[in-house]
């Protein structure tokens, strides 16, 4: 897959990275020149050009026309929008992905059609915030923009599925038990697999059943 | 009287801030504190500390019942993302916005927009100098 990248800071970079190494062809734009010159020689089979992402000339450059994505991680929100929107309007990139710098300015990436705004602050934030309260429940991932929701769960001694076996555990509809984290063991589980307290349970939930999972599978939310 | 929205306090939309403020209830919005403070204590209007990228500074000032947006940041992006915005959400029925570039003049022209580059202008004043 061809993948246009606009923004070589460190998260273009280690994206341009990434990407290479599951074996797609790349293309990293950056206005500053003598970092695109050193990165030439650093990123092996990475195509990369200096200039602005915001000017048509340079996506035409990076040939975009011919990308399937279009990932726009400059470090100004104006220009990641500028970009998403020429790359969709004026050379057919089927999805734009964007990195939003600034989490007041997320609005505008919808006004602005951008498909996949990643609003990396508020992500890490929640992150944060779960790690910092020393609570039983993580939510480690929300997609399909943000309906359905993989969550982690510690099991204390006083939850209700402790020592019960998976067949025995009623879950709301639309939410599935993936894996049990037991040590260093991940279990997968089957109808007999039972679950102890200090199991950390793995689970995926549309976000309205969300809270009741966890009901179900601690007791409490 | 009309109520006018001002993004960019720059040089021309001081200019137009200070012009249009003997007339019609002005609102200058910046992001900047020293180019807001640059018009004066002789202004008749309201000074925005703000940044225009986030819809809530553009709430404060008053953009639901504005007759007009003039968009005269020094940056082009800015000017239109704002711009297209301001039409989209608000449906506001005047939005004028400075971009510099012809070539993002051109591709971004949109129905109800109207764009102003300054090239563009000069070379139209000189050309009428000649007749």
């Amino acid at each position: 897959m061809y993948i246009v990248i606009a923004g070589a800071g460190r998260l273009g970079l280690v994206l341009a990275k990434k990407l290479k190494e599951d074996n797609h062809q790349v293309c990293l734009i950056d206005k500053n020149e003598s970092l695109c010159h050193r990165l030439a020689g650093e990123l092996e089979g990475v195509l990369t050009i200096a200039g602005d992402a915001t000017y048509p000339e340079i996506l035409k450059e990076a040939k975009i026309e011919k990308a399937v994505v279009c990932v726009s991680a400059t470090s100004r929100d104006e220009d990641n929008i500028i970009i998403c929107n020429l790359a969709k309007e004026l050379f057919n990139v089927r999805r734009t992905v964007s990195r939003v710098n600034d989490p007041k300015h997320l609005p505008l990436y919808q006004y602005m059609k951008v498909d996949n705004p990643v609003d990396s602050i508020s992500i890490v934030a929640r992150i944060v915030e779960e790690e910092a309260s020393f609570t039983d429940v993580v939510r480690l991932l929300s997609i399909k923009r943000g309906r359905l929701s993989i969550v982690r769960v510690n099991i204390p001694e006083t939850a209700p599925v402790a020592n019960k076996s998976v067949k025995d555990i009623k879950l709301p509809p639309n939410s599935v038990l993936v894996s049990i984290l037991r040590g260093t063991e991940i279990v997968i589980p089957s109808g007999n697999t039972k679950i102890f307290s200090g199991d950390e349970i793995i689970a995926a939930t549309l976000i309205d059943t969300e809270k009741e999972v966890i009901k179900a599978l601690v007791g409490k939310i | 009287m009309k109520y006018i929205v001002i993004v960019g306090c720059g040089k021309s939309g001081r200019e137009l801030a200070f012009e249009l403020s003997k007339t019609d209830n002005v609102v200058v919005v910046d992001r900047s504190l020293k180019a807001l403070e640059s018009l004066g204590d002789d202004f008749n209007g309201k000074k925005l500390w703000g940044d225009a990228l986030d819809i809530n500074t553009l709430e404060s000032a008053g953009i639901k019942e504005a007759d007009a947006v003039f968009l005269l940041t020094g940056n082009d992006n800015i000017n239109l993302v704002v711009g297209k915005v301001v039409k989209r959400k608000y449906e506001t029925k005047g939005v004028i916005l400075q971009v510099n570039d012809i070539t993002k003049k051109r591709i971004f022209k949109e129905e109800g927009l109207t764009i102003v580059n300054r090239t563009y202008l000069i070379v139209e004043v000189l050309r009428k100098c000649l007749a």
